[in-house]
């Protein structure tokens, strides 16, 4: 008899266990779909986007929609995937598209043309002296393009729209 | 990718893990997605990871001159099976690994054809 009603307490604490798994599991989805495919925060960090954004860390947010549909242009901070190492993100301005006519300095005194070949982009960092960009790696191919940066959330006093 | 895929169009069955633990290799088919177009996923054979280095006919329907490359950092090399008509690694170049999408593991239509494929028999990649 009493095996019975520990049946039916197991039976019910069995089923609370399930429902909070399920909305735990729920949000974690909710959170991977957020994250991957509307906006998401990130920490940016590094010498190669001064004065837009600070040497120690930023926390910015980034949309992934508009590189979808094709919306990314001149002027847009982006995420994009490094392609000399694959776990790397990195953070640059989009200064050439498809078809542009980039001019840059290679140093000082020498400046290249090129055409940006099609589907890819030019991205180089605002502090064009600390940075590793499109003028060492070359255009980058759109694909790689992970999210556009449109709000700076982290340090307080920079909280806000990112200008172009 | 004829012979290995027919021209009327084959499914097949393709895992992302591989890709993101690094754990493709030459002779394996994969999914990327295309330098030149960046809406389109393209299927072609790994052939030359970084450092690889690999010889390739440069335009087999018109000669026989092969050319050797070594591939960068970061980036991989891919041809289509079909190397008479298809636009790959030879007409681009190397191809950052980031665009790879996934890698193809199990064919599953035509039903005669159903089954696991086979590494390239065709070709042997150089390392």
């Amino acid at each position: 008899m009493r095996l019975l009603s520990y049946m039916g307490q197991w039976k019910s604490a069995a089923k609370e266990v399930l429902d909070r798994t399920a909305i735990v599991a729920k949000f974690l989805c909710l959170l991977h779909v957020t994250n991957n495919y509307l906006c998401s925060p990130t920490l940016v960090y590094g010498p190669s986007m001064l004065p837009t954004l600070n040497l120690t860390g930023d926390v910015v947010l980034a949309e992934h929609v508009s590189h979808r549909i094709g919306k990314v242009g001149r002027g847009d901070l982006v995420l994009v995937r490094s392609p000399v190492d694959p776990r790397r993100i990195l953070t640059k301005r989009v200064v050439g598209m498809e078809g542009d006519t980039v001019c840059f300095y290679v140093d000082p005194m020498y400046s290249q043309t090129t055409v940006v070949p099609k589907g890819h982009v030019w991205i180089q960092g605002d502090n064009t002296y600390a940075s590793s960009d499109s003028r060492h790696f070359g255009p980058l191919p759109y694909g790689l393009i992970q999210g556009k940066v449109f709000f700076r959330v982290w340090p307080p006093d920079g909280f806000g729209t990112l200008e172009q | 990718m004829i012979p290995t895929f027919n021209l009327t169009g084959d499914m097949f069955l393709a895992e992302r893990l591989s890709i993101k633990f690094g754990k493709v290799g030459p002779g394996d088919i994969v999914l990327l997605r295309s330098p030149e177009s960046p809406r389109k996923v393209m299927v072609k054979r790994l052939l030359g990871l970084e450092s690889h280095s690999v010889t390739y006919v440069v335009d087999p329907m018109n000669s026989d001159r092969c050319d050797t490359i070594v591939v960068p950092k970061g980036h991989v090399w891919v041809e289509g099976d079909n190397i008479y008509n298809s636009r790959d690694s030879r007409q681009f170049g190397p191809v950052p690994y980031s665009l790879l999408e996934g890698r193809v593991f199990c064919k599953i239509w035509p039903p005669k054809e159903f089954g696991s494929l086979m590494k390239s028999g065709m070709k042997d990649p150089d390392l």
